[in-house]
């Protein structure tokens, strides 16, 4: 687990001429982004006489987000630089998992089940854990929270299941 | 900690009611926990406050908490189609208004839900007069001046709004369809910026609810020419209405009333309906909502019935002005 | 000024009414309680720990607490929630300083400079000094409201839509200059972030712009769904790849001193000055003008400093100047609000709000109306500073303790206050999601040497920028010439490209330079 960002030897396909991949990458998606909101905003209307429609910034701010993006690919071209950082699976997924679990189940389970759930699978994204105490401090924290939004802040937030409400 | 008990022991009548108990009893027992009340827009705004200050009271009567729950977003209509999908068992109420339960059915093609297909109407709460306002030295000195004007001026004078959809820009369109002008819309991100140009004189004129207007109005930073409802308001006794200053035509309320999802039984209904006319009697409440220049409803405009014709109007009434201007 | 002084004597009066007590268990003895007081330091209390969770900002904070000041009397409950808003914001800079999660546009910048002082183990002064500059900046524009406040209603009127566009347009160059790295990647995160300000309902026509037919998306993305995500979660997956405990043992190790030493004062004070200086100015305008104070107060001190370089990498005049900057814009936003009874952002909306509920409908009577509550306002302002600075001193060694904390029981922790703070926003799991799709972006971002701070200003200056740009095209009849030819406006304008021409030139010189020394080896 550590990345050292910049120097790593990976076997890359990106071709050898590209001298700053980070950039060239970046770049290139920065385009790509540009390209699918002038695609998302093409159903807007555009100016009307010398009132804005609702498509002309959109537009406006998509071309230019076009040409920054191919600039920034040039300069990966033409400058030394970086390779491209190291991405790691675990972290990312079991972060993202945990955000997850927390917004299908607040609503439907209440916040003693989303808060509980999503903190022990968050905790998953390190293998650092040590599992009884993690379950501990959750228990805690879960309380904590529980005690706190809608008690002492007096949050519309539901404690329990709904199905053992109704 | 009474509160676990408290929803445990509902939980547990939820299930006997499953186990063939049968509705009318549970609901003989309404309200047995904390109702939930939707409100479509900001805590503080015009609607917030008259819904907090009726289901105040409302909560003494039913002796339940009422929570209200803010839910912003697309001039309210995030909030009420979230309260059309909420269980029929009366435990989730919205306040909603004449955006959210008329004009929206014009102005939303894909509205998620319809006003009347999707609640039950439970009872009015309060009107809020519609003022026509105008920056303070604006030539016209009446509204017949101001008619006259504004038909002569068309392609020149500009006309605030809240914003697409907000009872400024809905009341404006009426007033400008019955005029048969179409002058520029300047639109601004809430009555706050509105109120801000049309004080500093940067746009020329513009219709607002009545609770944002009076203290500028008082204070001689804005001028108004007419309120468009049948009669004069308490907090503006100076401000003629529409019929008396030549344009009967135009009349505008906005109004905030509550709903309940289709379905919700009819004694539920009637204990919530109860409620609210009990609230609107109270000394109290009637004050706090007449120093917001509220209009409280007269006792036969209060019945689940009255509101649910009300709402049939003025769907009714929005449609054509609205589906025009877009 | 003799108005003024009885003015703030009235005010003060107000704040330090003493309530006599008379419990039954003393017998009839009676103690006197400054009820005010003591509501001010509950209201600052309550608001910064709150404000402190990461993933509850300033406008969350202060509607998520409003309610429960609908039971106090009027005066009592403005006092209170007053102090919870100045909480609130401070609590929003401690989140920034220890965590790198800013809860509002502001504490963008403070945690630009304020998390790199806690990485090297200087959270201690960085939360010190944020305390002591916003302190100094309360009290200067207490005093500036109290004297000038009735004129200086002028400035916010002679705004129109032509000179906000100059505004935002100036304040998009400040974005630019605070980047750390390079400059072109700052103008592509800027129109990034431009680009994702134009998601929602268009304000002229309605028409739903890039928002695919989700509900959510209907009013756009929110600020602190979006600051969460690129920063907060962002931030917390970074570290989980990078081996977080090390790293973490290496802050633990090096933390020095909780207090700003001599030299850290010294260095501060004149930024401070400049800070409270500019803040006062832009805290008037309404609609936007306190939300380029902080940054416009970062770029200045940035663009004299003999070493630019250091800012960006734990510069203590970073986190001075932005944070007094914010403080003073945040009272002298009261101005609008006091003189003409108009909420010049949505904190000051719900503070209306607040005085509706209580029968005060704010006007531009009211300060002769209700002399003792606006003046009892501006002198519980000046306590709310002091109360802050109060409670928040001895409680940087608490915060900077926190530090101490395994990251991976303070990560988990983390990810659910931010998850709860984003869902009870507007009570939408979908905000939540959102945020954790963000966080993807951000960790992205990361890796490609992209820096989200310009992304999040070009969100948060991007609608104010279009919206004031089409109003004004509308009032001039398609006229481009009205923002030079209006004198502010104008003005605005040429500051905005003498900075721009300043922070470009040294760019590409550098630029070229590189490309030189470059081809030559």
């Amino acid at each position: 687990m550590n990345a050292t960002p910049g120097h790593a030897p990976v076997k890359s396909i990106i071709p050898k001429w590209v001298r700053n991949p980070q950039e060239f990458v970046g770049g290139i998606a920065l385009m790509a982004i540009a390209l699918f909101a002038l695609w998302a905003s093409s159903d807007l209307q555009g100016m009307r006489g010398f009132s804005f429609g609702a498509g002309t910034a959109p537009r406006m701010f998509g071309f230019l987000l076009l040409g920054l993006g191919a600039l920034i690919t040039v300069v990966g071209v033409v400058t030394e630089g970086p390779h491209l950082a190291k991405y790691h699976w675990r972290g990312p997924f079991f972060v993202t998992v945990a955000i997850l679990t927390f917004a299908f189940t607040i609503r439907p389970m209440g916040m003693i089940f989303a808060a509980m759930a999503s903190f022990m699978i968050a905790a998953c994204g390190t293998p650092e854990t040590r599992w009884v105490e993690t379950f501990i401090v959750g228990v805690c924290l879960t309380a904590f929270c529980c005690l706190l939004f809608p008690y002492a802040l007096g949050l519309p937030l539901q404690l329990l299941p709904s199905f053992m409400i109704r | 900690m009474n509160w676990y008990g408290r929803s445990l022991a509902s939980g547990f009548l939820a299930v006997l009611a499953g186990m063939g108990l049968s509705s009318q009893a549970q609901a003989q027992a309404y309200p047995t926990r904390n109702i939930t009340m939707i409100v479509p827009f900001a805590a503080g705004g015009p609607t917030d406050v008259i819904a907090r200050i009726v289901t105040g009271h409302m909560a003494q009567t039913l002796g339940q908490a009422i929570i209200i729950e803010n839910v912003v977003g697309a001039g309210g209509t995030t909030a009420t189609t979230r309260a059309s999908k909420a269980t029929n068992d009366g435990y989730t109420l919205i306040t909603g208004h004449m955006g959210t339960h008329a004009a929206s059915v014009p102005l939303y093609p894909k509205l998620a839900y319809h006003p009347e297909k999707d609640f039950e109407p439970v009872g009015m709460l309060a009107g809020t007069p519609i003022l026509i306002l105008a920056r303070k030295d604006f030539p016209p000195k009446d509204l017949k001046e101001f008619i006259t004007y504004v038909k002569a001026n068309e392609s020149k004078v500009n006309a605030a709004h809240a914003g697409i959809g907000s009872v400024s820009n809905v009341s404006c369109e009426l007033l400008n369809s019955i005029l048969g002008v179409k002058p520029i819309g300047v639109p601004f991100n809430g009555t706050g910026p509105a109120m801000n140009a049309l004080v500093a004189g940067q746009v020329d004129y513009m219709c607002d609810q009545i609770v944002n207007a009076v203290p500028q109005i008082n204070g001689g930073t804005i001028k108004a020419y007419a309120v468009a409802t049948a009669e004069r308001n308490p907090s503006l006794p100076n401000v003629p209405t529409t019929t008396e200053a030549g344009l009967p035509a135009f009349q505008a309320q906005a109004w905030n009333a509550i709903f309940a999802p289709k379905g919700t039984p009819a004694d539920v209904i009637a204990k919530l309906n109860a409620a609210i006319v009990k609230a609107l009697d109270d000394e109290g409440v009637r004050k706090r909502l007449l120093e917001l220049g509220s209009v409280i409803p007269a006792p036969a405009d209060r019945t689940p019935a009255a509101l649910g014709t009300l709402v049939k109007n003025e769907i009714a009434k929005w449609t054509p002005v609205l589906k025009a201007v877009n | 000024m003799g108005d003024v002084f009885t003015n703030l004597g009235l005010g003060f009066g107000v704040v330090f009414q003493f309530v006599q007590w008379t419990p039954a268990f003393l017998g009839g003895m009676s103690i006197p309680i400054p009820v005010n007081i003591l509501l001010c330091l509950i209201g600052a209390l309550v608001g910064t720990l709150v404000g402190v969770l990461p993933g509850i900002g300033t406008i969350a904070t202060v509607a998520m607490l409003l309610p429960i000041t609908f039971g106090l009397p009027p005066v009592g409950a403005l006092i209170m929630l007053a102090g919870i808003y100045y909480g609130a914001q401070y609590g929003g800079s401690t989140t920034s300083i220890l965590v790198n999660i800013p809860g509002e546009a502001g504490s963008v910048v403070t945690a630009l400079d304020g998390f790199q002082m806690a990485k090297k183990g200087r959270a201690g002064p960085a939360l010190a000094i944020a305390a002591i500059g916003s302190f100094f900046a309360g009290c200067v524009a207490t005093v500036l409201i109290a004297l000038l406040g009735a004129p200086l209603t002028k400035i916010a009127l002679a705004f129109g839509p032509a000179e906000y566009f100059s505004l935002m347009v100036l304040g998009l160059i400040f974005a630019v200059v605070l980047a750390k790295g390079s400059v072109l990647k700052a103008i592509a995160m800027i129109v990034f972030g431009l680009l994702l300000s134009m998601v929602g309902s268009d304000i002229e026509t309605g028409a739903s712009r890039m928002a695919f037919n989700i509900p959510e998306l209907a009013d756009g993305l929110g600020f602190a769904t979006l600051a969460m995500g690129l920063f907060g979660f962002a931030e917390i997956i970074r570290n989980l790849d990078a081996g977080g405990e090390t790293d973490r043992k290496l802050v633990q190790e090096k933390v020095s001193g909780l207090m700003p030493t001599g030299k850290d004062l010294k260095e501060s004070t004149p930024a401070i000055l400049r800070g409270t200086m500019l803040g006062s100015i832009l805290g008037i305008l309404p609609g936007g003008g306190a939300t380029i104070a902080s940054f416009a107060a970062y770029t200045f001190e940035k663009k004299i400093a003999k070493d630019p370089s250091k800012f960006g990498h734990g510069e203590i005049r970073g986190v001075a100047a932005p944070e007094s900057a914010n403080n003073a814009a945040a009272q002298t936003s009261f101005i609008p609000l006091l003189t003409l009874g108009i909420p010049p952002n949505a904190v000051m909306a719900l503070m209306v709000g607040a005085m509706t509920i209580h029968g005060i409908v704010p006007g531009p009577q009211v300060m002769q109306k209700q002399p003792e509550l606006v003046w009892g306002m501006i002198a519980s302002m000046w306590v709310g500073n002091l109360m802050l600075l109060i409670i928040n001193l001895p409680m940087v060694g608490i915060w900077v303790r926190l530090l101490r904390v395994p990251y991976r029981l303070m990560f988990p922790a983390i990810v659910i206050f931010c998850c709860i703070g984003i869902y009870s926003v507007n009570n939408a799991p979908t905000d939540v999601m959102i945020a954790g799709a963000f966080g993807l972006v951000g960790y992205w971002l990361i890796k490609h040497d992209f820096e989200p701070a310009p992304l999040l200003l070009g969100m948060v200056l991007g609608p104010l920028m279009e919206e004031n740009l089409r109003r004004a095209l509308l009032i001039s009849r398609g006229d481009w010439s009205v923002f030079l030819t209006r004198p502010l406006s104008a003005v605005l304008m040429a500051i905005a490209a003498a900075l721009l021409v300043l922070t470009v030139l040294p760019a590409l010189r550098k630029k070229r330079d590189e490309v030189f020394v470059e081809s030559e080896n």
